[in-house]
């Protein structure tokens, strides 16, 4: 059997925060995971809140408002102090990161609106660089370009929805013929390859420079490049002369697989490792505190020792969260007590798709030092640290919130272990081995 | 739109029944025009569970039924291959089930000509890994699955190569009449609100669950229809190969049709009052869950994709009495001749029946109409084949796959659950002249697949938005439409990975393309 001071469950944007931010400090951190992360899927962007539920356009101040309006969100956990420092230490990493000088740029203060694949200004606190030309609050015209054999992105579409928002500025569309070794269907992860090249960069920019007016900036799919973000992003910025930026496209998300490879290579440089192909089964207990967790891998079964674990499988959309055809909710790795699911017989979502769903908030409930607790509000492990969308009480998609709430609570997560494993409060000596 | 003055025959009705009468008229030289108020097959044909009827079902409860349905089935077969697999059926007795019934079973089959034989449970588990262990006794008949969608559209197409003018969208808001004969109808354009004179020699109501409310029109009140409605399951993956069936007095949940790549748990039959309010209950779902069970044990593990409900136009005469259990109402078909009946000529109504006789439905209608016209066509129906069958080849699970493999390195794949290339998206789209995404659901199966539209519905608007010049306006609330269909048939089965996939759905939709916020059309810029 290993054994780490943490392991880390799901290699979200919780997880892997967590993870990088503790053995940074010193921890030894085993990151295990079913599979890849929520990153693949996000647009990117960190957003902390976008609608609550009008547009916020300060979400440092919404903060306080929202967890006043709603006692068991989630934000209450961290508050804006938490989100600022969580943010200041996640832009850092990724300054200073494999990917450098590629950057996040923006903060609490207020929202950019960026244009999402549909021509909607969504509200966003911090971007990669690559995305903040975008921010429809400059007004100025726009010329959205995408390539033909991406079918995961539709300049005319969002041009000419971007036209008809009252924020939007003028929009128009140009598609590009362009397609990396002539196939037909790329992805966006095929272009974002490609575009690490500077031969069809060059391509782009031979087809695209004549046909821009003068002072339009120009709105990419997101895939300007995948190992060298900084260099496709500023080449096209360079050799078309103007503002240029990138729009989050459907699933495959190539900004999030660069979110994803800066945090584990973070990880790795600070000794920590990250395994795939580990279901979390269970857990051994003793006196209340979880001493290992059985994994399945493959086939085969293993034990990992931990002092500390912080889960992060994400929700039901990721699998942290299930709910049965008797509709029993079950939290998949530790059956966790799970909060907000309404009993047999009451009405779980409703048959407005854009209304309110009784469903929508289901997680798992937490005590401020985010240790799960049941349904009367009792701690039910003592060193479990839940983060992420497997906590109940916010709708990351309504409220845009979802990878604000996941750095903040990932990254409050390490902090509360970081705390209670420091000699003076007595417990068992974690981080200080560093 | 183009004019339509006149025709001979007006089909009311664009469901199984009004296009296979379409296409029986037009191919005895009638001019055909067929109006249907919303899309081919939105209504009853295109909500049921795809079971192409053995006849095993009726055999010991409605003989005239089972006896039709052998003959059908065999006809259908030949004539519409490109729309039906030839699963083969069973019968099975489960530890519910009187074995005794078997029996009784196999006496109607050998009455109603109907090849069954009882093979061993062993034998039967064999073919069927999954089906319940405990079953005592099994039979096979010659089941097999009909995609409904095709079927209309073929009848469709045939019946416009003959000369037939089919107007989707178009829904009747008065019949016309002149000396006590209904001589044509005023039908309204659902998508510009125009209106449009048919005038017409003939008029057959082939509504199904909706004929009362075309008869009212005509002062005829005393033909009721009593829609029995029917909720179904469609569970992802084919759990079975062979339509199972279980072997007793027809009830709840009781077949189990593998249908391309799903396999279709149906189904209930509640007396409805309003063909048009049909929702689907929890306890519907949870008991039609539990129907599976009995058949395939872990049922309620697997992955529900949707769920929808359809209603059966059961008929019920004023003058025959009342009707208690709607599954008591014969499933075989009636012409109701207004002429003997209320006095009212130039008009036929087809009571009953279900899509397994459809072609027999609408021979006997039309023969009908032949008699009160005093004219001899003879039908055709039972040997032409309609568009898109002429090869004769019987569809197989691997057909798609077989013909988008030819194509896959040329083509971008817009429906990655359907195999839905790009060019055929477009040709659609130009062909079709909509702007509904769901009119392309019912026409290709686009987003019908596990992820329910999750990664292909954002690419067909963009695409729609291309091909058909729409505006942003437009496009999005076509998108938003969609979604919102979409949604009525999985929210009452959102568990396990259905919940999961629903989930992600919201993530890309709600999270990263934000569409609740799409400016609506009062938004838009000065």
């Amino acid at each position: 059997m290993s054994h780490h001071d943490v392991v880390v469950v799901g290699t979200g944007l919780a997880g892997l925060t967590a993870a990088v931010r503790l053995a940074e400090a010193g921890a030894r951190v085993l990151v295990v995971a079913k599979g890849i992360g929520s990153t693949h899927l996000s647009p990117g962007t960190i957003d902390v809140l976008g609608y609550a539920p009008a547009r916020v356009e300060r979400p440092g101040e919404a903060l306080g408002a929202l967890v006043e309006a709603q006692p068991a969100h989630p934000y209450r956990l961290v508050g804006a102090q938490g989100m600022g420092a969580a943010i200041g230490w996640f832009k850092d990493r990724v300054a200073n990161g494999s990917l450098a000088p590629y950057a996040y740029t923006g903060g609490l203060e207020e929202n950019l609106l960026l244009p999402t694949a549909i021509g909607v200004p969504r509200p966003s606190a911090v971007v990669p660089e690559t995305m903040a030309a975008g921010d429809l609050r400059d007004g100025g015209p726009v010329c959205v370009v995408g390539f033909r054999a991406l079918k995961d992105f539709h300049p005319a579409l969002l041009a000419d929805n971007l036209g008809r928002s009252r924020i939007g500025a003028g929009a128009r569309a140009a598609e590009l013929d362009l397609v990396p070794e002539r196939r037909t269907d790329v992805n966006a992860l095929g272009f974002a390859r490609a575009l690490d090249d500077p031969a069809f960069r060059g391509e782009v920019i031979a087809q695209l420079a004549a046909r821009l007016r003068p002072d339009e900036r120009v709105a990419f799919p997101a895939v300007l490049g995948i190992a060298d973000p900084h260099g496709a992003w500023a080449a096209l910025e360079h050799g078309l002369g103007r503002p240029v930026f990138e729009v989050p496209t459907l699933p495959p998300s190539v900004p999030g697989m660069r979110m994803f490879a800066i945090l584990r290579e973070a990880l790795r440089r600070a000794g920590g490792a990250v395994v795939l192909n580990n279901v979390v089964t269970g857990a051994e207990q003793a006196g209340g505190r979880v001493t290992a967790l059985r994994t399945r891998v493959g086939l085969r079964d293993e034990r990992r020792g931990a002092d500390w674990v912080v889960l992060a499988t994400g929700g039901f959309a990721s699998g942290g969260l299930e709910l049965d055809s008797r509709w029993t909710a079950r939290e998949t790795a530790l059956g966790l007590p799970v909060t907000g699911v309404p009993s047999p017989g009451e009405e779980r979502f409703r048959p407005d798709y854009f209304g309110d769903h009784p469903m929508g908030r289901a997680g798992v409930a937490v005590d401020r030092e985010l240790r799960p607790v049941d349904a009367a509000g009792e701690r039910v492990l003592e060193n479990v640290l839940v983060a992420g969308a497997t906590l109940a009480g916010a709708e990351p998609w309504r409220e845009k919130s979802g990878d604000g709430l996941s750095l903040a609570t990932g990254h409050r997560a390490a902090e509360l272990v970081l705390d209670a494993s420091t000699p003076a409060a007595g417990a068992p000596a974690a981080a200080a081995r560093s | 739109m183009r004019e339509v003055p006149r025709a001979d025959v007006l089909v009311i009705g664009g469901g199984a029944t009004g296009a296979g009468v379409a296409w029986d008229a037009a191919l005895r030289g009638f001019d055909v025009v067929l109006v249907e108020r919303g899309d081919l097959a939105e209504g009853t044909s295109g909500r049921f569970h795809g079971l192409l009827h053995s006849g095993g079902r009726y055999v010991v409860k409605d003989p005239v039924a089972a006896e039709e349905c052998v003959v059908e089935n065999a006809i259908l077969r030949r004539v519409i291959p490109d729309c039906i697999e030839d699963t083969g059926g069973l019968f099975v007795t489960t530890p519910d089930d009187d074995p005794a019934y078997g029996d009784r079973f196999l006496e109607g089959c050998r009455a109603a000509h109907l090849p069954a034989e009882e093979i061993d449970v062993a034998e039967a588990l064999r073919r069927e890994p999954r089906l319940n262990p405990a079953i005592r006794r099994a039979f096979t008949v010659p089941d097999a699955s009909i995609d409904a969608w095709k079927t209309v559209w073929s009848f469709a197409r045939g019946a416009s190569a003959h000369g037939a003018r089919i107007l989707t969208y178009h829904r009747v808001v008065a019949l016309h009449r002149t000396d006590g004969a209904v001589t044509g109808a005023r039908v309204r354009n659902e998508r510009t609100g125009e209106e449009l004179d048919i005038e017409a020699g003939f008029t057959l109501n082939a509504s199904g669950a909706w004929a009362a409310q075309i008869l009212h029109m005509a002062g005829i009140e005393d033909v009721g229809v009593v829609p029995g409605k029917g909720i179904m399951i469609a569970m992802n993956h084919r759990l079975v190969n062979t339509v199972i069936n279980r072997c007793t007095m027809p009830a709840d949940g009781d077949i189990l049709v593998p249908v391309r790549t799903v396999s279709i748990i149906g189904t209930t039959d509640i007396h409805s009052a309003d063909p048009d309010q049909i929702p689907v209950t929890q306890a519907e779902v949870d008991q039609m869950l539990d129907d599976g069970e009995r058949l395939v044990p872990r049922f309620r593990e697997a992955r529900a994709l949707r769920v929808w409900a359809g209603v059966r136009p059961l008929f019920q005469d004023a003058r025959a009495g009342a009707v208690g259990d709607t599954r008591d109402v014969s499933r075989t078909h009636a012409v109701i001749d207004h002429r003997e009946r209320d006095g009212v000529d130039g008009l036929l109504t087809m009571s009953g029946g279900k899509l397994t006789t459809l072609r027999l439905m609408a021979e006997d209608l039309v023969d009908a109409m032949c008699a009160q016209l005093g004219t001899e066509r003879p039908c055709h129906t039972a040997e032409e084949r309609p568009p898109g069958n002429e090869d004769g080849e019987p569809y197989h699970l691997g057909s798609r796959l077989g013909r988008r493999e030819r194509t896959l390195q040329e083509e971008q794949l817009i429906c990655e659950c359907e195999l839905i290339g790009r060019r055929r998206l477009e040709e659609a789209m130009r062909a079709r002249g909509s702007t509904n995404l769901d009119d392309f659901r019912r026409l290709l199966r686009l987003g019908m697949g596990p992820c329910q539209g999750g990664f292909c519905i954002y690419r067909a608007t963009g695409i729609l938005h291309g091909v058909d010049r729409l505006d942003g306006a437009e496009a999005s609330a076509s998108l938003r439409g969609f979604l919102q269909e979409r949604w009525k048939g999985v929210w009452p089965i959102l568990y396990g990975d259905q919940l999961r996939q629903a989930r992600l759905d919201d993530w890309i939709f709600q999270g990263l393309l934000d569409v609740e916020h799409l400016p609506s059309e009062q938004e838009v810029a000065p």
